[in-house]
This record gives structure tokens, sequence and C-alpha cells, in this order.
């Protein structure tokens, strides 16, 4: 009896967690759906009359653009970054030479660097010195691509080159643990380094690629700070961007409209998440 | 030898003869006569294969990590008004003196520390309280996992919405329930008193599955057999927890450490959302919202570089240790 | 043709200022088509030594030629060996097939007809040809262990090299595949070098052993001749199961003295010891006779201690009488035929015949004198 009343309370604290963790989301999307937020008690559901779509609607075409926008920039960043980190842990760790430690500490520490270190000397480097949006203005052209695209492009970049210290992490602890004797056995084989990257070491790292693309994707879709200062609201601005923007005037905040667009800009990395949560989890505790 | 192989296995399939042709030019491997470049060794070889391999990610990380860092103390150097076409030979440090005569950045300074150490502790003590209930054997763990990690998948700006709303003085949530218990209603955002507390509880809502799934790996690591001879030995399940399994969660607490610390750190995303402009409400203006501010909206390029530089040292002051520690233990 | 030569050959690392030596002037000369097996206690160098041969170790000093070429900067690809590993190291992700196909695809100009005959053939050599298509994961130990052997046996190479392939597998299925092992290297006829810490697999399978210890060889012989004319105690202790009984003792009158017992030479076996005035006895425990009771002079009266019966022999550990109370109740062994009634408590007389005594160097271990390989008794190693 004393068991199952313990258990009780352990499924009841759980339970209360549950709430606390899922009660701003839940909150978020009943606001959404209310013509007037402030009228009624945070978490209660629209009433009949009260309900609405219209925030909705309203917020999906402000962050329209801004959805593509990210997808162009999550999508290309994350596979390029996964990809050089897959290569870069390959070199460092599956085949054997000294001073390997030493280098992947240098890519080790590059995880833990506050943007704001070096958010001054990329803008510049990107404004100044590597203006791509202009350097590939023939491209601009062309029907579909915009110049904003050249932006959008620096800014993908940017999130590789800072999305490789993570994934080169994830993938050499896997890599560590693939069998060195099987590394070896194709070297007798005959095997290049290339050969056993393409051959070998490639093919065993489908899963690895599942977790850190999806942790990528997650990282470089909900960034602000590049996307602010490298991008800026605009055209070409991702939806976090757009997000910060939407419904804010000092008479109205528009708490509607600011959660249905929360819920829009989320939706990707949150469904994501519920559909590769093990994967997700298992890059996290890495 | 295939000769021999064919005879043991033997063939019944017929057409000997042209098994006997095919197989002789097959060919075995060719072996030079000359040495291939004489004076590497194989494990010269293997870090030649391996160059194409990782130089380039490390080219291009390694420019904008560590080459950047190297242009912004430059950057930090020089005379602010001369930013756009700075006069190398004249530099000095007096970004960082300025620095510290000014009261914003100590005060920035300081809400940085505080929510560095509020927010990580909170953290990993909520994340490691989760982890062990989670660890009871419990039905639907995958659940409750993926409800309590959920937030941490959301960005930063979204969950500044939707804590900006909470947080509404007339009709957020947290207002209407301390209504409710007869505390009354708070500015939890325009008091600067308060402000940075409501940050800090916005961002452990946000982080804590972090260093729960972080804990449960740790707690998994741990053979069942602790848990049973302590339980043998007569401990409670206070003590058993406290002195038993806590100390070997060690390495779970400095890693998730780390990364609770970096991303306190990183808290500029929220701050921005949460007041849609450069100026985070009063009471929570950190380094990071600090630098950002006086670089693009006070034109203070230079000192703003000099405050990435300083959070810069701070973030390597949290990570020399570790990675000294983890070196040390090979676990590199 | 395939004649393997280490000459001098030394591996050692340098690990922050420490030189530690792997390998230490090893020097064997391996002939074409012969089966040598390296064998020593963990840690021996053996492992190095054949890594050494593979090229996937680098040669600190000395030359490795393989028909008179030297080989030490050589790719491994390069060197025409094909290893099978103790962990069989096969491609999880490719199919059996595929396992043995690789090899022929990344290091020959064969085209894919080519390379699948050379595969299925192989592959109905060893038997695996109904699991072609397999993944390595749903195989058994022993298939795994043959589709590592096929993929070696498909390269056609000049040496197979072999890291302990047997140590994984169990028991009777390590004895079934050592006898298979043997046959398949006569068919092939493939210069083959094989290390193992296990002796027995060392006596039955090599044409030549090869025992290392601390990096050093200590002896390269046929088993039969390293195990009746040890060139050192170590390798003396190291063949055999149970292994040799040891005795210290110094050289009194012609005699050798040891606390349990005085044993007399005879003078040629005296001559070997060329004046040494400490020696160590050694007798084999399959040389020890059990007699009613001790009559000659090398008889000892014995007391037995514990008897381990094994069904066709029986493993007797006996004790000197001559201890008395206050001996250290050291135990030497004796085995003896199966059917010979043994029981703790008995009270016989142990017969250590001279012809079978072997006698070392007290300092180095070097063999001073060793068995006469012409007695009676045919004695066959354990």
């Amino acid at each position: 009896m004393n068991y199952d009343a313990r258990r009780l309370g352990l499924y009841g604290v759980l339970g209360a967690l549950v709430v606390f963790y899922l009660v701003p989301l839940e909150i978020g999307l009943v606001t959404s759906l209310k013509a007037n937020p402030l009228a009624t008690l945070p978490f209660a559901p629209p009433t009949p009359e009260g309900f609405t779509l219209s925030e909705w609607t309203r917020a999906f075409g402000a962050l329209q653009s801004g959805l593509v926008n990210s997808l162009l920039l999550a999508v290309p960043a994350t596979i390029f970054s996964a990809l050089l980190g897959s290569m870069a842990a390959y070199g460092l760790t599956s085949l054997d030479w000294r001073g390997q430690v030493g280098l992947f500490t240098l890519f080790l520490a590059g995880i833990f660097i506050p943007y704001q270190a070096v958010l001054l000397p990329v803008s510049r480097f990107w404004a100044v010195y590597a203006p791509l949006e202009e350097w590939l203005s023939v491209l601009w052209l062309l029907p579909v691509l915009e110049e904003y695209h050249g932006e959008l492009l620096t800014l993908v970049i940017t999130h590789v080159a800072y999305g490789i210290p993570i994934c080169t992490l994830l993938f050499r602890s896997y890599y560590k643990e693939l069998s060195t004797e099987m590394v070896e056995a194709a070297k007798l084989d005959g095997a290049t380094a290339y050969t056993i990257y393409r051959r070998v070491i490639l093919p065993l790292s489908v899963p690895m690629f599942a977790v850190t693309l999806i942790y990528q994707f997650t990282q470089v879709w909900n960034d602000l700070l590049f996307a602010l200062i490298i991008m800026g609201p605009g055209e070409g601005a991702p939806v976090t961007v757009g997000l910060t923007n939407l419904g804010s005037s000092l008479s109205d905040p528009g708490f509607a409209v600011k959660m249905a667009g929360a819920f829009i800009a989320a939706l990707p990395t949150m469904i994501v998440y519920v559909v590769f949560g093990e994967q997700f989890a298992e890059g996290v505790a890495t | 030898m295939f000769d021999r192989i064919h005879d043991a296995v033997g063939t019944g399939k017929g057409d000997d003869e042209q098994r006997v042709d095919a197989r002789t030019d097959g060919g075995t491997a060719t072996v030079s006569d000359e040495d291939d470049g004489g004076f590497f060794d194989s494990v010269s070889r293997d870090f030649l294969g391996s160059l194409p391999f990782w130089l380039p990610p490390f080219v291009l990380m390694g420019f904008f990590v560590y080459g950047a860092i190297g242009w912004n103390f430059a950057l930090s150097l020089v005379n602010v008004q001369q930013f756009n076409d700075p006069n190398y030979a004249q530099l000095d440090f007096e970004q960082y003196a300025r620095a510290f005569g000014d009261p914003t950045f100590i005060q920035a300074a300081q809400n940085t520390a505080v929510l560095l150490v509020a927010f990580t502790l909170a953290c990993l003590v909520a994340g490691l309280l989760v982890a062990i209930l989670i660890d009871r054997h419990i039905r639907f763990e995958n659940t409750f996992r993926t409800v309590y990690l959920l937030p941490f998948s959301l960005s930063f700006v979204v969950t500044a919405q939707f804590w900006l709303w909470l947080y509404n003085y007339q009709s957020g949530l947290v207002n209407v329930v301390t209504q409710a218990v007869g505390l009354g209603r708070y500015q939890w955002i325009s008091n600067p008193q308060l402000a940075l507390g409501a940050v800090v509880f916005a961002l452990i809502w946000q982080f804590s599955g972090y260093a729960m799934v972080v804990y449960l790996a740790g707690l998994r690591a741990i053979p069942d057999e602790h848990y049973e001879a302590a339980r043998v030995d007569g401990a409670s399940t206070l003590k058993m927890y406290w002195r038993v399994i806590v100390p070997q969660l060690k390495g779970a607490t400095i890693s998730a450490s780390v990364v609770l610390m970096v991303f306190a750190l990183k808290a500029f995303d929220f701050l921005y959302a949460l007041a849609g402009s450069y100026f985070p409400p009063n009471g929570t203006d950190i380094l990071a919202t600090m630098m950002v501010r006086q670089a693009f909206s006070a034109g203070q390029r230079s000192y703003a570089a000099a405050i990435g530089i300083m959070l810069f040292l701070l973030a390597l002051a949290v990570i020399a240790p570790y990675l000294t520690y983890q070196y040390r233990r090979g676990e590199l | 043709m395939a004649e393997l030569v280490l000459d001098g050959v030394t591996k050692y690392f340098d690990d922050d200022g420490d030189r530690i030596v792997a390998v230490d002037d090893a020097s064997i000369d391996i002939e074409d088509g012969e089966f040598l097996v390296l064998v020593g206690p963990s840690g021996c160098g053996k492992s190095t030594t054949l890594r050494m041969i593979a090229g996937l170790e680098t040669v600190s000093e000395g030359e490795l030629r393989l028909n008179d070429t030297v080989i030490n900067d050589r790719a491994p690809a390069e060197r025409d060996v094909a290893m099978v590993f103790q962990s069989y190291a096969l491609y999880p992700h490719m199919t059996v097939r595929e396992n043995m196909a690789f090899g022929l695809e990344e290091s020959t100009e064969m085209d894919d007809d080519d390379i699948d005959e050379r595969v299925s053939e192989t592959a109905a050599m060893m038997g695996i040809e109904d699991l072609l298509d397999r993944k390595p994961r749903e195989l058994s130990g022993g298939q795994q262990q043959r589709v590592a052997l096929g993929r070696a046996i498909v390269r056609d190479p000049e040496v197979f090299l072999m890291d302990e392939p047997l140590s994984n597998l169990d028991a009777k299925l390590r004895s079934t595949m050592r006898t298979e092992l043997q046959r398949l290297q006569e068919d092939l006829g493939v210069t083959t070098v094989y290390v193992t810490h296990d002796q027995t697999e060392a006596m039955t399978m090599g044409d030549r052993i090869a025992i290392l210890n601390d990096g050093r060889l200590q002896q390269v012989a046929t088993p039969l001749d390293a195990y009746h004319e040890p060139a050192n105690e170590f390798v003396a202790g190291f063949l055999g199961e149970p292994s040799m009984n040891f005795f210290d003792a110094s050289v009194e009158d012609g005699s050798l003295v040891t606390d349990q017992f005085t044993y007399p030479l005879s003078e040629g076996t005296l001559a070997d010891l060329d004046g040494a005035s400490e020696a160590r006895l050694g007798v084999r425990p399959e040389d020890i006779e059990l007699v009613e009771e001790p009559v000659d002079e090398h008889d000892y009266a014995v007391t037995v201690d514990v008897v381990e019966p094994l069904g066709d022999e029986n493993n007797v550990y006996l004790e000197f009488d001559a201890d008395g109370d206050d001996g250290d109740g050291r135990t030497f062994t004796a085995v003896v035929d199966g059917t010979h009634p043994v029981a703790a408590g008995d009270e016989l007389g142990a017969r250590i015949p001279e012809s079978a005594i072997h006698v070392f160097d007290a300092d180095t271990g070097v063999a001073l004198h060793n068995r006469d390989r012409d007695s009676d008794e045919q004695v066959v190693p354990q």
C-alpha cells in the first residue's frame, strides 16, 4: 500500500512537471486563437465567440518569406556542417598520426565560443571584404534568385563554419567506437584514405548523420544573432528575425499574433524534435 | 595458389580448361619494385591521407573562430572614431580602461555573473531531480522525457514570446496565479529588481530539460548493483543518492555545467526578443546585449569589440579548466 | 615463392622521454610455404612483430625482406600480405560477398566477373557459399571467422598473417578450426605467420615455432625440438602443460643439491655444466615415474598431496618426504597413466631418470644440458 502511494506520488510529481513544461505552450496556443486575449484567463481556451483564426493568418502572412528563408538557410548549412564535421572527425580519428588530439582540441574549443566575440569581424568581413551578393550579382538576373539570396549564402557559410566544431565532436565520439582493426583490414586490402572513408566509414556513419543533422538543423533554425546582424530585417530575413518584429506596438501588444507567430516559427523544429526525439536526445547527451 | 584451390574445391562444373585460363590472368596485387616515396613511413602516410579530410574544415573553422577573435582583439585596440579606417599604428587598451570605469559595463558584468551562476545551478539541480524521478522505472518514460526536453528545441525568440505573455502585468499567467494566492501582481519585466530573476526562471524552463538528459545518461551508466549494495547496507533513499550516486555524476555535472554556462553567455537572443530591440529590460542587461548594442546601435564599435573580447575571456575561464580536465582523463 | 626474412627487426616507442622496446632484435628466416607460429605470453611483442610485417607498425631498426626485397617502407597494401584479425574486422555494412571482394576491388585491376568467380570459389572452399549474401551480424562466431579467412585467401597473397584468430571461439570450435586451418595451409602452401599465446596451438600447428618473451626472441625451432631441447628456462617452462618442474640447486661433489633432495649426476651431464656452481634442475611431469618405494639412486620418497584425474592421465601433486614438517610444502607435478591408481596421502617413490632431466644456468636461464632424445620412452608432448 505504501508502495502504491509512493508510485502515485511519483506520477503526480511527474505530471505536475508536464504541466510546468507544457503550460507556456498551451497558453500560447489558446491565446493565438483568441480575438481578445486580455479578456479571458490565459490558459482558458477561447470561447466560441472569441475564437478566431485571423491572428494565425496575419502571422503567417508576415512570416511566410521568413520561413522560406530559414529553410534555405538551415538545410544547406546543416548538411554541409555535418559533412565537414564527419570529414574532420575521420581525419582526426580513424587514421592514425601524431598531434591528432591537439588539433581536435582546437576544434573542440570552437564549440564554446561566444558569438559576440567574433560578431564584428564576421559582419565586417561579409560587408566589406566578401560581399557575395555583389560578386554573384550576375545570378540575380535569373528569375528566381534575388540579391538577398547572396546574403543568405553568407549566413549559410557562417553557420557552417561555426557548426563544424560540434559536428566534429559528435562524429569523433562515434568514430572512436568503430573498430580500428576494421580500418587496418581495409588498409591491407589496398584501400586509400579516401576509399576507406567512402566505402567503409561513411556508410557506417548514417546513424550519426541522423543525430547531427537533427541537432544542427535545430541550432541553425533557432539562431537569432547572426540572422539579425548579418542579414537584418528585410526580405531575406530568416523567421527568427521576423518574429521579433511581429505585432509589437505600444497600444496593442498583439499577444495573439505573437503567439501564433511563435508557433509558426517553432513548428519545424518542434516537429523534427518530436519525430526524431531519440536522435535529438542522443546528440544532446554527447 | 588458385590452381590448388581449384583442386581442393573440385570442379564438377565442367569446363576446367576455361576456368584455368580465366584465373591465370586474374592477377595478384601489383607489387611495385621501387619503394614509393621511401622516406615516408606509414605514420606519415596516414597523416598525408588524412589531410584533405580535416584541413578544409579546419581552415574554415579556424578563420571564423581563431582568425575572427584575433581580428576582434585588434579592433578593440583601435580608436572608436577610426573604426572604419583603422589606424593600426595607434593601438591602445583605451576601450578596456573605459569598460572598467563604465557603470553600465559593471552592471552588465554583474548581471552576467548572476545569470551564469544562478541559471546553471538551478538547471543542474532541477535537471538532476527530474532525472532521478524518471530513472525510477516508470512507464511512459519516453513521453515524459520528450515533454521535458521540448522547450530545448525551441528558439530563444519563440520562448521569449511565450514568456512575454506569461509575465504580462495585466493578464499574464504568472500574475494570475500570484493574485490567486494572494501575493498580488508584479511587474516582472519592467521592475529592474525582478527582471533578471524572471529571465533566469524562463531560461531554466527552457534548459533544465537538457540537464535532465545529461544526468539521465549519467544515471544509466551507474550499474544497478550500486543501488542494491547501498540498499543492502541499510542506507535510506536520500542518503543513498547523496553519498553514492551523486558523486558518481561528477562527469555529467561538469559537462552539463560547461554547456549551460556557455548558453547563458549567449542569452542575447532571448533578451533581444523580449525587448524587441537592442535595449533589454532594465536590470537585465548582460555583456552580450551590451556588446551588440554598443556595436550596432551606439556606434561604439571598438568598445563593443573590447566587450566581446572580455566575454571571450570569461568563456575561456569556464572551458579551459574543462578541456584540461577532459584531456587529463583521456576523454579527448 | 615467398621467403620472409626478419633481420634484426626492432621496434621501440618513445613515450614522454622513455623508450619502450617492444621487439628487440628479432631475426627469423621464414621459408616459402612455412607455417611459422609466433608464441609467447601477453605483451611479449608477438603481435607487434606481426603488425610490422603487415606494415601497420613501422620498423624502428632492422630490415624486413620479402623475397630479397626490403619492404620496410612499403605501404601495407603494397606488401601483398593478407591478415586475419583476432576480432575478424569484417565490414559490418557489407555482405559476405562484398567483404571478400573488397580487397580484390581495391588492390587489383581484375574485372568484376573475375572477382566474382574468385569469391565464389574461395567461399566454396571455406564452406560458406550459402552465406554470401548475408551480413556479418547474422553469422555465428565460427562463420565470421571463416569469412575473415576467406577474405584473406581470396587475395592470393604472398604471406598470410594471423593474429590469434581462434581466441574468440569456444574451446570445441577452436580445436576443430585448428585442424582445418592446418589442412588449409597445407593445401594452399602459402607462407603463414601465426600469432598465439596458446602453446597448444603453437605446438600442434607450426612447422616451426618462434617463442618470444619481453620482446626478445627466445628460440626458433620445430615444436618438438623446442619442447625437448629448449634453449632456455623460459621456453622450457612455457611449453608443456602441466609445465616443467624447476628446482634451484647448487652443484656439489658431482651432484645437484636442492632443498629437498640430492641428485647425483653422471660424468657426461656434469661436463655439460662446465663448472657452474649454481644451477636449476628441470624435469617434465610426464617423465617422472611413480614407484612403490624409492630404490634407485634417482628415486625419492614422496607423499601424494592432490590428484587431478583427467581420464587418460592423472596429474599428481607430490611433496618430498625429506621436506619434513618444517618444509615449505612445495609440491611438484607428475603425470601418470590414468589407470594407475593413486590417492592423496599415498606414500610412494618418485623416479626422476637422468635421461630426462634438463639443467639450466642459475643466472641466465640458458640451457646447459637437455634431455636425451634417444631414450626408450616415447614422450608425447602434452
